[in-house]
């Protein structure tokens, strides 16, 4: 019954990041809405007993994706444009 | 754009730690979740950690794109011999040899489950550092050159 | 009538999914053959404690080989992409 109560709480948060980072015009609230999304769905994958899939999906969903994207924000503008 | 110096103190200091972390999911692949590539990607993600918060000039002196290119090349190069040396003694490519041969890590293990000794796994902790040391190169090199693309302001 | 075409798209889409998905039982076939052996003679047969990696990197060991050839293959098409240029010589879009 816990186990179940978790399993709900993550999977609306998961949805609710995945929508929010398509709502967001700040771009770096957006990537870092992701890493929030992919450090969820290792959770989700830690508690189906994946461990393995777990340590890999936090090391570069959480951690290299959001980096990545961060150093593109640098390079780049931070807010998106709101006439396209 | 330069990040603050909050940022730049606080991924100093996790560096370390992240890199610890990683080092222990490589060495520990055989016994506990994780391995080579899991490993080798927190180490390249405590790389990135540096790369995102310095500029590039600041990075490039620490780390090296030509030494993460030689961890990339030893590492498969590496996971290439230790794969196919059970041909040269006479056994099918990918054999765990090292168990029977009294040598390095070649301890029993015992059925069931138990903490197990870092000292059982036959080639396999040598293959986990292999793919450990490709992916660390790998990724890092990514990431590298992507900072290496961007335009940094002179202010 | 983007609205109501994105709507549109996205029920056709989700009643697919929920089709698919009631089709298929969760956690079925309960016993398989592969498993079975792998937790039998895992450990003894590859000398390490966590199955996966037995699996991974001594059972499967040819599929973890290409696995790390193509990682290194994309790095080897971006480094190209991001060579040092040499003297004289530009990208040919600018």
């Amino acid at each position: 019954m816990m186990l179940v109560l978790f399993h709900l709480l993550i999977l609306a948060g998961l949805i609710i990041t995945a929508a929010s980072v398509v709502y967001f015009r700040d771009l770096l609230a957006a990537a870092i809405s992701l890493a929030a999304f992919s450090l969820l769905l290792a959770l989700e994958f830690y508690l189906l007993q994946a461990p393995d899939v777990a340590i890999a999906e936090a090391g570069i969903g959480a951690g290299l994706t959001t980096a990545i994207y961060i150093i593109a924000i640098r390079g780049t503008k931070r807010k998106e444009d709101p006439d396209e | 754009m330069r990040m603050t110096k909050v940022v730049r103190t606080v991924a100093d200091l996790l560096y370390p730690f992240c890199m610890i972390f990683g080092l222990y999911v490589v060495a520990h692949g055989h016994l506990t979740p994780g391995g080579g590539f899991q490993g080798g990607a927190v180490i390249a993600t405590a790389t990135a950690l540096l790369i995102a918060a310095h500029r590039y000039d600041d990075v490039s002196a620490r780390v090296k794109s030509a030494r993460m290119k030689v961890f990339e090349s030893v590492g498969l190069l590496g996971f290439l011999i230790l794969g196919f040396s059970a041909i040269i003694l006479g056994q099918p490519a990918f054999r765990n040899w090292m168990l029977s041969r009294g040598s390095l890590f070649n301890d029993s293990v015992a059925f069931g489950v138990n903490p197990g000794a870092l000292t059982t796994g036959g080639l396999m902790p040598l293959m986990n550092l292999a793919v450990g040391l490709e992916v660390l190169g790998a990724l890092t090199i990514i990431t590298l050159y992507m900072l290496s693309g961007t335009k940094e302001d002179p202010s | 009538m983007r609205i109501i075409l994105g709507l549109t798209i996205l029920l056709v889409l989700g009643a697919a999914f929920v089709h698919i998905a009631s089709d298929v039982p969760f956690g079925k076939p309960a016993v398989t053959d592969m498993d079975d052996y792998f937790i039998a003679n895992g450990q003894e047969q590859t000398g390490a404690n966590n199955i996966v990696t037995g699996v991974l990197f001594d059972y499967r060991g040819l599929d973890t080989l290409i696995e790390a050839t193509v990682l290194f293959t994309a790095v080897l098409g971006v480094s190209v992409m991001f060579r040092k240029l040499k003297e004289g010589e530009q990208y040919e879009n600018d």
